[in-house]
């Protein structure tokens, strides 16, 4: 395999995990309520998708559970957002610090580890399906945001919540369900990681990517098809430094703040204006 | 602020100090037993699982606590910021001992132990010269030496790689043996080189880690040391998945994926917080430096019956010959740490 295949390959699999859960915040994000805890939310998905596996033997039984472990999780953000209309970075970041602990303590009741589950035989991960799905997922976001009326009504709601409301459009629940799916797509993303890229769960696994998913959406102006430039470009950079860093004889500090310092020149210089959802954070109070 | 938000503010409050303690949350059932001495462990931030350098220090402190009339108590702070507050309570209520696992602690054990100077102390990987504690080192550099001879023995393409988890001093001292242990046997060897990252993270991210070692294998090397806590767990995955080699590291981790293990450099964490526990249990615990090495079996490297049949008898002939001569000082393996 030619050097470039390669690091495209290895791109495309660093990308995954990104795009997935940058699509979830996106249909949270677009729908006005800010989703901060991706990292947790991929966590959760990581964590019970090893754990399901490693019981059940089947990743896809694994990648359900996963699943609904993050829209478990994202139920308890969207109920403390829209129905208490909390601030919605503050019980993101909770949800983000519970999930450094929460694993830990499972797996020491479920493992007598701390933070880490049994391996998964190579023959049970997901390696392919994923980064499939992810990719799909564009086009489908797509379509659903801009052709459908749950779409409609998702924009709606994200820009103007008293006129859709007025429309008759029940904002909570629309909200409602975009969260859900955020958490279902960022534990897939999750899910990519323990059973699909690597075989195992280790304590804070993700380190940083749900935050780096949430820039790749800033960054993609949140619409699905920047968003999955933005995120190949971060997996791009990624594998890039991994490929420069054995050969070179640059201190591999300056190797690793390659892909940090390519954001921030692609985003000081080349994308332009970024304009978040005009209702983004901001709780709505139903005028009835 | 509304009330609400206020609540959750709370919440979130509440959430964070309950995890900042949860290090230390079994203190408070240890201050009985008045007649056992008190051993207290911090591991490092790859945790007690990461079947590999902090488990055989898991393992050793089990094994005392088993032998010997002592009360164990351990504690995980999940991040680098509470390692200090957790060894901290332990010197408060008064324990006898107590060790930090990994070099992250050795200011901390530094801090700590000027407070309470009837306290004593180990710190595993770290050098202090206060004399309440007991610094264990390790001469990782000549483990590092004898499997990089059996990796450039075993090496079809004449490259072999290096996955290092943080980019640190210590773990430089494993790759700078290996590079020389390779040379030895092949001076044309190509050694592809590469970190996890340059903070605590990069000990478990197993993800980077596999994506490091198929860039190494997609650049023909064929046989992989990973020196990189739970990351290393991915670069076994990818030698796995590409029919290739890795050798392990600090504990034996021949059988985690037997046939693809040529052998694990190992480094007997275990073995020295037994002994240190031991000393202290008869009454002759002395700080300073305790340095382990060949002669003693502190640092070796593994065989057992996963990975008899990938090395062939002439090599270990060879790397043992070469063991007796860094022995006898015939041969100096460079300390990266030391420069």
């Amino acid at each position: 395999m030619s050097i470039l295949l390669i690091l495209l390959a290895s791109a495309v699999r660093q990308a995954t995990p990104l795009l997935l859960a940058a699509l979830g915040g996106l249909y949270s994000e677009r729908s006005g309520v800010i989703n901060i805890a991706l990292e947790g939310l991929m966590l959760a998905g990581a964590f019970t998708a090893a754990s399901v596996t490693h019981y059940s033997g089947s990743p896809w039984l694994g990648l359900a559970a996963g699943i609904a472990a993050g829209v478990l999780v994202a139920l308890v953000h969207g109920v403390a957002c829209i129905r208490f209309k909390a601030d919605q970075v503050v019980s993101g970041t909770a949800i983000n610090i519970l999930f450094l602990g929460v694993p830990a303590l499972l797996s020491g009741a479920l493992f007598q580890s701390t933070g880490a589950t049994p391996q998964v035989p190579q023959e049970q991960l997901l390696p392919i399906a994923p980064i499939v799905l992810a990719f799909l997922l564009v086009p489908v976001t797509w379509y659903v945001l801009n052709r459908t009326p749950f779409g409609l009504r998702l924009r709606a709601v994200g820009e103007n919540p008293e006129a859709a409301d007025t429309a008759g459009v029940n904002v909570a629940r629309v909200r409602l369900a975009a969260v859900l799916l955020s958490g279902a797509l960022a534990a897939i993303g999750g899910a990519y990681l323990s059973i699909g890229q690597s075989s195992l769960f280790a304590r804070n696994m993700t380190a940083g990517r749900g935050f780096i998913a949430l820039a790749a959406l800033i960054f993609g102006k949140w619409r699905p098809v920047q968003t999955m430039l933005a995120c190949l470009l971060f997996g791009f950079a990624e594998a890039l430094a991994i490929q420069m860093e054995g050969v070179s004889q640059v201190p591999v500090q300056f190797i690793q703040i390659v892909p940090y310092v390519l954001t921030i020149i692609v985003l000081a210089g080349f994308i332009g204006h970024s304009r978040a959802p005009r209702a983004l954070g901001v709780p709505y109070q139903e005028k009835r | 602020m509304s009330r609400p938000r206020l609540q959750l503010a709370g919440f979130a409050l509440a959430l964070v100090l309950g995890l900042a303690t949860t290090g230390c949350r079994d203190l408070s059932q240890a201050t009985g037993d008045p007649g056992k001495l008190r051993v207290g462990i911090v591991f490092d931030s790859g945790g007690k699982d990461d079947r590999s350098f902090n488990a055989a220090a898991f393992r050793g402190v089990q094994q005392a606590a088993k032998d010997f009339p002592i009360v164990l108590r351990d504690a995980e702070p999940g991040d680098p910021a509470s390692l200090e507050p957790a060894m901290r309570a332990f010197a408060e209520v008064g324990y006898d001992l107590v060790i930090g696992i990994g070099f992250a602690q050795t200011p901390i054990v530094e801090a700590v132990a000027k407070d309470y100077p009837k306290v004593n102390f180990a710190i595993v990987d770290g050098v202090s010269s206060l004399p309440n504690v007991a610094s264990l080192i390790f001469k990782e550099h000549e483990g590092s030496y004898l499997v990089g001879m059996i990796a450039a023995h075993t090496s079809k393409t004449g490259k072999i790689g290096f996955v290092g988890g943080m980019d640190v001093p210590l773990i430089h001292k494993f790759q700078v043996g290996y590079e020389e242990g390779a040379r030895a046997v092949n001076p044309e060897i190509q050694v592809i080189q590469n970190y996890v990252g340059v903070t605590e993270a990069a000990w478990n991210n197993p993800g980077k880690g596999k994506e490091l070692a198929v860039a190494q294998i997609g650049k023909g090397a064929d046989v992989l040391f990973a020196a990189a806590g739970n990351s290393g767990l991915g670069v076994f995955d990818a030698v796995e998945q590409l029919d290739k080699l890795v050798i392990g590291v600090d504990s034996n981790q021949n059988w985690v994926k037997p046939g693809h293990v040529l052998t694990s450099m190992v480094k007997r964490v275990d073995n020295a917080v037994y002994q240190i526990i031991g000393d202290l249990v008869n009454r002759r615990f002395q700080g300073g430096i305790h340095v382990y090495g060949l002669p003693d079996g502190g640092i070796g490297y593994a065989m057992d019956q996963y990975n008899e049949k990938l090395i062939s008898p002439l090599v270990i002939q060879d790397v043992e010959a070469a063991k007796a001569k860094i022995i006898r000082g015939e041969i100096t393996v460079t300390d990266a740490m030391a420069q």
